[in-house]
Formats: C-alpha cells, sequence, structure tokens
C-alpha cells in the first residue's frame, strides 16, 4: 500500500522495540505506523501519506498505546526508540481507535451505497475493522450542497470529508500549485479553491487517489461502475516516455478509469500521474477510431474484414519489385519492432526498417554516460534540466523535482530557451536555441563542485545541438557521482533503438526511388517532422499498408489500412525514457474490428510465407529478448510487475543514424519546436480534458511580437526551407527572443510541416496573414 | 485596497512578527478598512503583499469571525454571549438587538437598511462590567441592558459614517 512507507528491515541502524508482546525491530527514525505494517501489524491511518510530506497529525486515527508516554500516542508522528513498549491492540489503544473513528464518522453520510468509494474505501473498511460499530449522535449531520464541481474532472461532496488535508497538502506540497486549502473552521470546515474557482491544473487527478473517503471523486467515473463490477490491471501509461505505472480499471471490456498503482514504482512516478496520463484514456475511443479494415484499389474504397485486409496487404507488399520500407511509431511495441525486424530477416527480405524519431547518433555518447531512474533526482543536491520543458512533456519529472528542492532543499537549474513550468522553484539560465554549447559549459563548471548532480537532458533539443550534447557528455562522466536522465521525445524510442533500428534512412531511400511499398506500424509519417518531405515521397504509386488506431492523413490515404489494438488493449513492452522495460497488458478489449499489431504483423509473416516460430506476444519477446544485445534475456517474467532496467547503450551504439549536416542560417526566427502532452493529439481527443484544449498556436516573446509587429490577435504565415504553416500568435513572457515557439503533435500538425524528418535546427520567415 | 497600500502599512510592522505567515492576519485586517469586508481583489492584493497563495489567505480570512469576505453593515456590534454576560442577561441584549434589526435570532446579521450588522461575539474579556458589547473594534462597553443597546444602534445610526473600517 501507498499508505505507508517502506522499511527496510535490512539496514544498519536497527532499533529493537516491543510490539503487541514481540521483539522487532526498525531503521531509527522510522515512524512507528510504518514499523508497524512492516511487521504486519496495521495501525489505521488517514491522513497519513509519506509521498506528501511529514506527518501531521490531523486525523488522530493512529493513536496507540506506548508504555511510559502520557496518554495515547500517534504513531504517524512517533518514531522508533530502543526498547519502547507498544501496544496496538490493548484496551487503551482500541478505545482510542473506536472514540476517534466516532467522532469521524460524527458528521460522515452514511451515503455508502450511493458512493463510489464504496467498497474501496479506507473510511468504509477502517471502520469495519477498527471501528467500535455504534454512534452516540443524535443530532442533524452538517449539509453542504452537493456534488461541488472543484474541477470539470472532480466532484466534491464536502460533507463526506473528515478533514485528513491530504488533497490540501499534495496542491500545496506535492504538485506546489497553491490551489487547495481548508477554509472556514471547526464544523464548518471545508476543502475549496480561492473564491471556489475551479482547480484546474496538470496533477489535480492525485486527490482522488490520495482522499481517504468519498469527497472527492472523478467526474467521468462518477457513478459507472461499483469495486465488485471490476477488475483492475497493472499496465504502463502510453502517453509520454516516463512510463507511469498504471492501474486500468475496466468494467464490461472496456477501460473506465486509470489511476496510479496502488503499490507505486518508486524508481518512475512515486504512484502520482498527470492529469493526462489519468483521463487520456477517454480519448481512445471516439469518431477517430478505426473499427474495420480499408482495402482502397482499382475499385475504389471498400471496408473489409481483418482476414481480407491482411491478404490485401499481402497482395501489396509481396507485388512490390522492389524492397520494402517498415516504418515503426513511437508508441510500435518492442514485440511489434522485433517481428518487423523479423520480417525484414525473412518474408520481406532486404526491406528497410526505421522508427519516427529523432537520430541516435549526436546523443550516443551521452546516452552512454551513467544513468539515474527518477528516484535518484531525490537524493540529488544539484538538479539541472537541459533544454525542454519536462512539465509538459515528460509531467511526472516535475513532481520529483519539486520534492527534490522543497524536501530535500536540492538546488534547481533549469537551462534553455524558456523558464517552463518550474521557473517558480528553480533558477533559470537562459540560452538562446543553439546556444546551449556555452550554458553547458557553464553548468560543467556547477557539477565539479557538487556532491551528486542529476542532469535531466532534452533528447529534442540536444539532439539539434551535437556539440551541446558532446560537452554534457563530458562533464556527466567527468564527475563519478553524476548521473543523466534522458527526458526523452518518443514513447517507445528507447524500445526502438535498443532493437538498432534508426531514425534515418527510409525516406531516403524512398526518395530515390529504391522501395517498392511501405509498411507503417502505429506511424503516421505524414503528420511527423518532414511531413512535407514525406507526402513527396508517397506522392508516387508506393501502395501502404497502415497499421493504426485511430484514422490519421497516413491512413486517409493508405492503399490498405488495418486498424489495431490501443496500448489500453493489448499486450506489450515499452521502454522508458530511463531504459526501463516495463508492460503494457491488455485492458479493454477494443474494437471488434481491431487485432493486435502483434498479431497482424506475425499474420503477415504467415501469409508472405514465412511464419515466425511464436504465435503470442510474450514468445515474440523472448525470442527477441535472444536474439538482440540490447535487450538480451528480455522476458515478461522478467520485467515482472514493476519493469526492468535495460542496460546503457554503448557510445558506438548506432552511431551511423545521423541526419544530413545542416546549418540553420541566419535569416529569420529560430523555430522551437515544443512538446506538451496537455496540448498534443492524444489529449485533444479525450472529452474529459476538454480544459487543457486549446489551439495551436506560434508563441513569442513581447519583444519578438514588437519586432515583427503583431500582436496575439494576429495570425502569422511561418515558411521554412521544409515547409510552411499559418497559426495564430500567442505572446508569453520570459520566452527567447528571437525565436518562435510551436507546440508538436497537435492535430494540425503545424510544427512538423515547417522541419525536416531528422528534426534539425529551423529557422523560419514570418510573414502577417490576418489582423484582427 | 491596492498591494503597494499594503505593503506600505506592513512594512513598519514587520519585525513584529516572527513567522512571516503571521503578517497575513494583521495584512487583512487593514485591507478591510476601505470597505469594510475583503473583495476578491482585496485578498489577492493582500496574497500579493504577503507573497502566499490567494487561496491560503482565503482560508486565513474565513477563519477569523471579525473578517468579513462577505458585505457587512456600516457598523458591526458584536454581542459578547460567553457565560458571565449569559448570566447578566446577555441573551435579553442578543434578542432585542436582533428583533430591532430585523435579523435572525440564531446567526444575527445585517439590518435591511445596511447600517448594522449584529453578531455573537465569544467572551470579550470584559466580565466585570457584563453584558458587553463590541462596536466594531471600539473599546468594548458595558454593562448593557436591552434598553440601552437599543438606544446604542440609535446613535449609531445617526452617526456618520467611519473613515476607515477597523474591525
Amino acid at each position: 500500500m501507498a499508505d505507508y512507507a517502506r522499511v527496510d528491515l535490512d539496514a544498519e541502524n536497527q532499533v529493537t522495540f516491543e510490539l503487541n508482546g514481540r521483539q522487532v525491530s526498525a531503521p531509527a527514525g522510522t515512524m512507528l505506523v510504518d514499523a508497524c505494517y512492516a511487521h504486519g501489524v496495521e495501525v489505521p491511518i488517514f491522513c497519513y501519506e509519506p509521498r506528501i510530506g511529514p506527518p501531521v497529525g490531523a486525523c488522530r486515527m493512529c493513536l496507540v498505546e506506548v508504555e511510559g508516554m502520557r496518554g495515547l500516542q500517534t504513531a504517524c508522528s512517533t518514531p522508533v526508540r530502543p526498547d519502547m513498549v507498544v501496544r496496538t491492540d490493548s484496551p487503551a489503544a482500541k478505545d482510542g481507535q473506536e472514540g476517534v473513528l466516532e467522532i469521524l464518522l460524527m458528521n460522515h453520510p452514511l451515503d455508502c451505497p450511493v458512493c463510489d468509494k464504496g467498497g474501496e474505501c479506507p473510511l468504509q473498511d477502517r471502520s469495519f475493522k477498527f471501528g467500535g460499530g455504534k454512534s452516540r449522535f443524535f443530532e442533524g449531520k452538517r449539509h453542504f450542497p452537493k456534488p461541488l464541481e472543484l474541477s470539470s474532472r472532480i466532484a466534491l461532496d464536502q460533507e463526506r470529508c473528515i478533514s485528513c488535508f491530504r488533497c490540501v497538502r499534495f496542491s500545496q506540497e506535492v504538485a506546489q500549485d497553491g490551489q487547495l486549502t481548508m477554509q472556514e473552521r471547526g464544523v464548518q470546515s471545508q476543502i475549496t479553491t480561492f473564491s471556489g474557482d475551479a482547480y484546474e491544473d496538470r496533477f489535480t487527478g492525485n486527490i482522488i487517489d490520495v482522499c481517504p473517503v468519498g469527497a472527492l471523486t472523478s467526474i467521468p467515473y462518477r457513478f459507472v461502475a461499483r469495486p465488485w463490477d471490476i477488475t483492475n490491471t497493472p499496465s504502463v501509461c502510453g502517453l509520454c516516455p516516463v512510463g507511469c505505472n498504471t492501474e486500468l480499471t475496466l468494467r464490461d471490456g472496456d477501460v473506465k478509469r486509470v489511476t496510479g498503482r496502488p503499490d507505486p514504482n518508486y524508481e518512475v512516478e512515486e504512484g502520482w500521474l498527470c492529469d493526462v496520463g489519468r483521463w487520456g484514456f477517454d480519448g481512445d475511443g471516439g469518431i477517430t477510431r478505426l473499427t474495420r479494415a480499408i482495402v482502397r484499389d482499382a475499385n475504389g474504397e471498400r471496408h473489409t474484414d481483418l482476414t481480407d485486409a491482411v491478404a490485401a496487404a499481402t497482395v501489396a507488399l509481396r507485388g512490390a519489385s522492389k524492397p520494402v520500407g517498415v516504418l515503426l511509431g513511437a508508441t510500435a511495441t518492442v514485440e511489434e519492432a522485433a517481428i518487423a525486424l523479423e520480417l525484414a530477416g525473412g518474408a520481406l527480405a532486404g526491406a528497410r526498417v526505421a522508427r519516427l524519431g529523432i537520430p541516435a547518433a549526436p546523443l550516443a555518447a551521452l546516452r552512454a554516460t551513467p544513468r539515474a531512474q527518477l528516484d535518484e533526482i531525490e537524493r540529488a543536491d544539484l538538479v539541472a534540466v537541459v533544454g525542454g520543458d519536462p512539465g509538459l512533456a515528460q509531467p511526472i519529472t516535475e513532481l520529483r523535482m519539486r520534492k527534490a528542492v522543497l524536501r530535500n532543499g536540492a538546488r534547481l537549474v533549469t537551462i534553455g530557451s524558456r523558464p517552463g513550468t518550474l521557473a517558480d522553484v528553480a533558477t533559470h539560465v537562459h540560452a538562446a536555441p543553439g546556444a546551449l554549447t556555452a550554458a553547458v559549459a557553464e553548468l560543467a563548471a556547477q557539477i565539479g563542485a557538487t556532491g551528486r548532480p542529476v542532469v535531466l537532458w532534452d533528447e529534442a533539443e540536444l539532439a539539434a545541438e551535437p556539440a551541446a550534447a558532446e560537452a554534457l557528455a563530458e562533464a556527466v562522466s567527468a564527475n563519478g557521482a553524476t548521473r543523466q536522465i534522458e527526458l526523452g521525445a518518443d514513447v517507445n524510442g528507447a524500445g526502438l533503438r535498443a532493437l538498432g533500428i534508426p531514425a534515418t534512412g527510409l525516406l531516403e531511400a524512398l526518395e530515390a526511388g529504391e522501395l517498392g511499398a511501405l509498411l507503417t506500424v502505429r506511424a503516421d509519417p505524414r503528420s511527423a517532422p518532414g511531413r512535407v518531405a514525406w507526402e513527396a515521397a508517397l506522392e508516387g504509386d508506393v501502395p501502404v499498408v497502415a497499421l493504426a488506431t485511430h484514422a490519421d492523413r497516413t491512413t486517409d490515404a493508405a492503399t490498405v489500412v488495418i486498424p489495431v489494438q490501443s496500448l489500453l488493449e493489448q499486450e506489450g513492452t515499452l521502454v522508458s525514457m530511463t531504459g526501463r522495460a516495463q508492460r503494457v497488458r491488455r485492458g479493454a478489449e477494443g474494437p471488434a474490428g481491431a487485432a493486435p499489431g502483434w498479431e497482424v504483423l506475425i499474420a503477415l509473416g504467415h501469409h508472405l510465407g514465412a511464419p515466425p516460430a511464436y504465435r503470442t506476444a510474450s514468445a515474440a519477446l523472448a525470442a527477441a529478448g535472444g536474439r538482440y544485445a540490447g535487450i538480451e534475456g528480455l522476458t515478461y517474467d522478467a520485467m515482472g510487475v514493476g519493469g526492468v532496467e535495460l542496460p546503457r547503450p554503448a557510445a558506438d551504439h548506432l552511431a551511423a543514424d545521423a541526419g544530413p549536416a545542416r546549418a540553420a542560417g541566419s535569416d529569420g526566427l529560430a523555430l522551437v519546436a515544443t512538446r506538451d502532452v496537455y496540448g498534443g493529439r492524444e489529449a485533444s481527443r479525450a472529452p474529459a480534458l476538454a480544459a487543457f484544449h486549446a489551439p495551436a498556436a506560434a508563441t513569442v516573446s513581447p519583444a519578438t511580437a514588437a519586432a515583427l509587429d503583431v500582436t496575439d490577435a494576429d495570425t502569422v504565415t511561418l515558411t521554412s526551407p521544409y515547409g510552411a504553416a499559418s497559426l495564430p500568435v500567442r505572446i508569453v513572457d520570459g520566452l527567447s527572443d528571437d525565436a518562435v515557439f510551436v507546440t508538436l503533435g497537435t492535430a494540425d500538425a503545424a510544427a512538423e510541416a515547417l522541419m525536416p524528418p531528422d528534426r534539425g535546427p529551423v529557422r523560419v520567415g514570418v510573414s502577417v496573414e490576418a489582423r484582427r | 485596497m491596492t498591494a503597494d497600500q499594503i505593503r506600505e502599512y506592513l512594512e513598519p510592522r514587520r519585525h513584529e512578527f516572527a513567522d512571516p505567515r503571521s503578517l497575513v492576519l494583521p495584512a487583512l485586517k487593514f485591507a478591510q478598512t476601505g470597505r469594510g469586508y475583503l473583495t476578491r481583489e482585496d485578498m489577492e492584493a493582500v496574497a500579493e503583499a504577503t507573497g502566499y497563495s490567494a487561496s491560503y489567505v482565503e482560508s486565513v480570512a474565513t477563519f477569523y469571525d471579525r473578517v468579513y469576505t462577505e458585505p457587512v453593515g456600516t457598523r458591526v456590534v458584536s454581542v459578547c454571549v460567553s457565560m458571565s454576560c449569559q448570566l447578566r442577561g446577555a441573551d435579553q441584549v442578543w434578542e432585542a438587538l436582533c428583533d430591532k434589526e430585523g435579523v435572525d435570532h440564531h446567526h444575527g446579521g445585517t439590518s435591511a437598511d445596511g447600517r448594522i450588522t449584529v453578531q455573537e461575539a465569544q467572551c470579550l474579556g470584559y466580565c466585570d462590567r457584563a453584558a458587553c458589547i463590541q462596536v466594531d473594534a471600539e473599546e468594548t462597553q458595558g454593562p448593557h441592558t436591552p434598553d440601552s443597546a437599543r438606544a446604542l444602534v440609535d446613535e449609531l445610526r445617526a452617526a456618520p459614517d467611519p473613515d476607515e473600517y477597523w474591525r
């Protein structure tokens, strides 16, 4: 349970004490509740939540008897001491616990039968287990209007609140958004925001998970299911490269809810989720979901079944007189990539396999330096973020960095073209786009003078500045204590790289007319960076077989479209940006007309006359684990429920995976293609995330806006050597001047149109298209 | 009230408070002197002047009886209802004032003309002159009877509005 902190019973400094007549031990400083839990004794709690911060003793539930101490003690805030004698089940302790529960239940409505929390409610469970089962309170209970919409996603049933302060502390101390507080006092105490404003922020859903009663519930999940209707499946979020461990709640073959794991993965997300990870599942269905296969031929377009579509795909791929290209998207799983590689070695011999992503070569040296998992951020005394805006692109890392600063006093430095979401706790060192190298040199000196630095670096921004990446690699390896964490750009980029799949080569071959057909797996090159070049290369009569979950620009034009299951619906393995291989598990059943991507690829192998020697995802992974050094020995058993860390790639891994050298030139403004999972395609499909939906924009600093003579009512046309896009202007303080910031992954794929396929540095010309 | 005005008020008093959070209360009481209660903008100004979040400032404001987040009367009459005063007829004083101002006997309230707010107070420390009444933040007065209390609000109603609303 996340409620109790982990206790290392093998650590040195053990303290021995007596617990309910037994001699037990725990490390000095351990709180009594945790020590008891580690020894199989549950002391009931409500407000205690070690992930949020130090104990506050607000609920008084954890009363225990400690010999020699006057009255009962709160076990959450009493550390173990040598030879203390603790009783959690003595008449005095039981009387205290029953009394506290009676007070907590005094004003608590007994509406469990209509409460969403009923059946999975700590207050309910602990009332049964530790309560006296009686109440002496005959007066009227307090009433509040209900349910209050705390935000568009969270309902507040105020009368159920037991004033444990967990949500307030999460808001104030973990997310540090400063929004939730307790107002009024005594019996009128209530959780609210300033003036009752909506609690809209990026990590708000976690207060639902930490609420020990039914006061805070998810609006999309309201009255959807009962705990006995559902099954919970541990899985991994596939919406960004962090790889947060999640739990999928299933009912009637559908995912109804996503929550943090009750047993968190402390090396990754620590049980927290961003709101996109929590409610993004809501967009998995919807009108753009592909539910039937499509075949387009001389007779036009027809919907068909999977068997027919695989047959048509076989014809398209086998009919090619030249080699086939296989393009893997960022969310293609390790299994799918491995099967694709096997097809390229057999059934589609000579095929060229590539991934949609950032070329690996410029970052190879940096990736080979000592790496850390996210929990290392907590132990650091200096945390440096080089490039990017992790709070938007790899959201959960932000909470770790805030924890490092607030609870551990670490120094946080952000380096780059924008202060980002950490501006209130970080020292921002400004580095204009293209000028990271000098800033990295400065950082190197600071790292050298620090005991335990952790450097987080943005894959996209450092790939665009290879010199800075080289310098950072040197700085990290110079000090033996420094650890680096990649802020990855692509969900399974690390998994595809571990199989040796390059990001370059395929488009060039297509442009040179060397390929006879293209097979895409969860890839939409027509919406990817360099999409203008991809569109031109696909202009001819190259047949395209697309395996996809949702309709996109590629499936709109493909010869054969085969619907595949989403990452909520099929088995798979994703490798996080920190190199953790973790299992995605089957939650929802998915549309009847879709199949798992790996199964479609295996079927293609059979149709093409070179069947792989396995029939399941787990066997496909095991086979791949025996073949590729990057994932050597990887199996579902080896990953277990929390995943395993893969070995770091060697410094010469994928050394040839580089785009052509590009000079940015000096005309126009630098283009900074930003990542924002809250503004991305997946989030925009989810009705539950409507509060985040915002149109794509060309974002500039006030000085740049003045120099361009534009206001935020204008629309501008951006033009680069690779394409053009029209966007409304948005003006934001603190950004680099002479730069335009455009978000990647939006529905209109504007930033992608301006970029070359290998991303590279880009400068854009700006002309005013429309003034309001 | 602007954040600058609040800062100017706080600056000479800052040294009196060891914990900077304690500044929020004097800031709120000062911000309230403009209208007699706090608007959303007032609380945002206090937040800006003290460096705490607006929601924290509001949580402090709602905790205290003499900090108002909703409009109240031009003059606020607090009637002590603690034990000493009750023994000396505070109930009758309270009911007389509620009846005179036409407000609820349980919660008190503001008269229809907006001039007088009647509210309960816990012990005002004036037990030797019970039953006592405090008008705004003025010195507590007593002993009061229903008649003297009625005369007091008549006086208050006739008096000019205060320049600053200290409560």
